[in-house]
């Protein structure tokens, strides 16, 4: 495929195309910059849901069985698995489609993505993957994170709604206190809730909200089996609750916050990356010797490295 | 591939068969050697191996497959990429395949056989080798 059938197979929605648009886009390969230029203004359109909690937490089978109710709700879903490359080789095993079966069995798009050293839970490319994937016309994009810690909260940047997954057994009580991952869900799951310390978690995770602070929208607490299709009703239905409640005049405040807060990242990171390209490395080498040797304090360096 | 470029390959374990420490070897010697490597898992079917691949934007499927099952899902892998119009992927193959079968399975379109006590550092450097 040459770049011209490239985007004409975009604008068809072709699932090749689309597959290998997300490929450019995560090599940060040059063509996928002048591609998305050009079907920019075809995207946008899906209601983003994301996944998020800690490693072994059941989101990638939440995620199937979610799509499929997505699915019988009569939506079009895609969805993206975020698994973590190794620091080490930099390779990864991307294991998450083993647990979507059925998502699969539904003919829904499934993009298994690693983060590439990118910390935070998403990998640096997958606001620009999920847009890529509206090409193929879903209405809804499921964003599934790497198992997250209570630092990994970028998918907040990026979903309409937050879905936080919990299972019993991972700490005790004060965890539910801790400032992070829990205060970002929108909706909060305590799943394998046929494992002991379910009930304890559910309490716990209430008497986390009741304390703490939030807006008009108060996160329900969905207690689920996703392995039998427990509780995922109720977990769809608490979605569109609060889908409802964003509204349209929410959801575009929402975004455009979002979409604020990730151009300005996404200037300083060009800036930053032309201004090191600039300045060169020999010219910061010799000044981190300089402020090892104290010749030179940090902030006055950093001034003059800004201001060559 | 960009400047961020990784060799993707699916992994596969056709058949009815639950013998899955092979193919799950191999993947945790190819996420070793850099790779990413999306591992789908057991029983599946030429249709699912087909259509990950093609999501997935692999340019390799590894198939795992010791039960005999080779000479129905090679021709069936081969024959769905072609329907699908993909000529970019290259199909590799492991297992128990009779040696006197491999000129017919590559002649078919399976780019490379490895059979047991084959290393994984063969395997790596072969795909090393084509896809660079």
């Amino acid at each position: 495929m040459n770049q011209t059938e490239l985007i004409r197979n975009l604008k068809n929605g072709d699932v090749r195309a689309v597959a290998r648009l997300l490929t450019l886009i995560e090599d940060e390969d040059e063509k996928a910059e002048q591609i998305l230029k050009e079907i920019w203004e075809l995207t946008g359109k899906s209601y983003i849901i994301g996944i998020t909690g800690p490693p072994g937490s059941g989101k990638s089978t939440i995620v199937d069985v979610l799509a499929r109710t997505a699915i019988d709700h009569g939506h079009m879903v895609a969805v993206l698995a975020v698994d973590p490359t190794s620091p080490f080789s930099g390779g990864a095993v991307l294991g998450d489609r083993l647990r979507m079966s059925s998502a699969h069995e539904s003919g829904i798009f499934i993009r298994s993505v690693a983060s590439r050293g990118h910390l935070g839970g998403l990998a640096a490319t997958t606001r620009f993957m999920v847009n890529a994937l509206e090409l193929l016309q879903n209405d809804i994009t499921l964003v599934e994170t790497v198992g997250a810690g209570q630092g990994d909260v970028e998918i907040v940047q990026l979903a309409d709604t937050t879905v936080v997954v919990e299972v019993p057994g991972l700490g005790d009580e004060v965890q539910a206190q801790k400032a992070g991952i829990l205060e970002i869900g929108d909706i909060l799951v305590v799943n394998k809730s046929d494992r002991p310390g379910a009930e304890r978690l559910f309490k716990e995770l209430q008497m986390m909200l009741s304390l703490g602070e939030h807006g008009e929208w108060l996160p329900p607490i969905i207690t689920t089996t996703a392995t039998s299709n427990e509780g995922i009703d109720k977990l769809w239905n608490e979605i569109e609750n609060h889908r409802n409640h964003l509204g349209n005049e929410k959801l575009r405040q929402q975004r455009l916050r979002k979409l604020k807060y990730d151009l300005e990242n996404q200037v300083s990171q060009k800036l930053f990356n032309r201004k090191i390209i600039e300045v060169g490395s020999d010219k910061i080498e010799r000044m981190a010797t300089s402020i090892m040797k104290r010749e030179i304090d940090p902030f006055s360096a950093i001034e003059k490295i800004i201001k060559e | 591939m960009g400047k961020k470029g990784k060799i993707r390959i699916l992994i596969a374990k056709p058949g009815l068969d639950g013998h899955d420490r092979g193919a799950k070897v191999i993947a945790r010697a190819l996420r070793d050697a850099g790779m990413e490597v999306i591992y789908t898992g057991l029983r599946q079917s030429p249709e699912d191996i087909v259509e990950a691949a093609i999501q997935e934007d692999v340019q390799f499927i590894g198939l795992s497959i010791l039960s005999g099952a080779h000479s129905h899902i090679f021709p069936k892998v081969v024959e769905l990429l072609k329907e699908r119009g993909v000529d970019d992927i290259r199909i590799i193959a492991g297992g128990i395949i009779p040696d006197k079968e491999i000129p017919k399975w590559k002649k078919m379109g399976i780019e490379a056989i490895f059979g047991p006590g084959s290393s994984t550092t063969e395997i790596i450097d072969y795909i090393n080798g084509i896809a660079n």
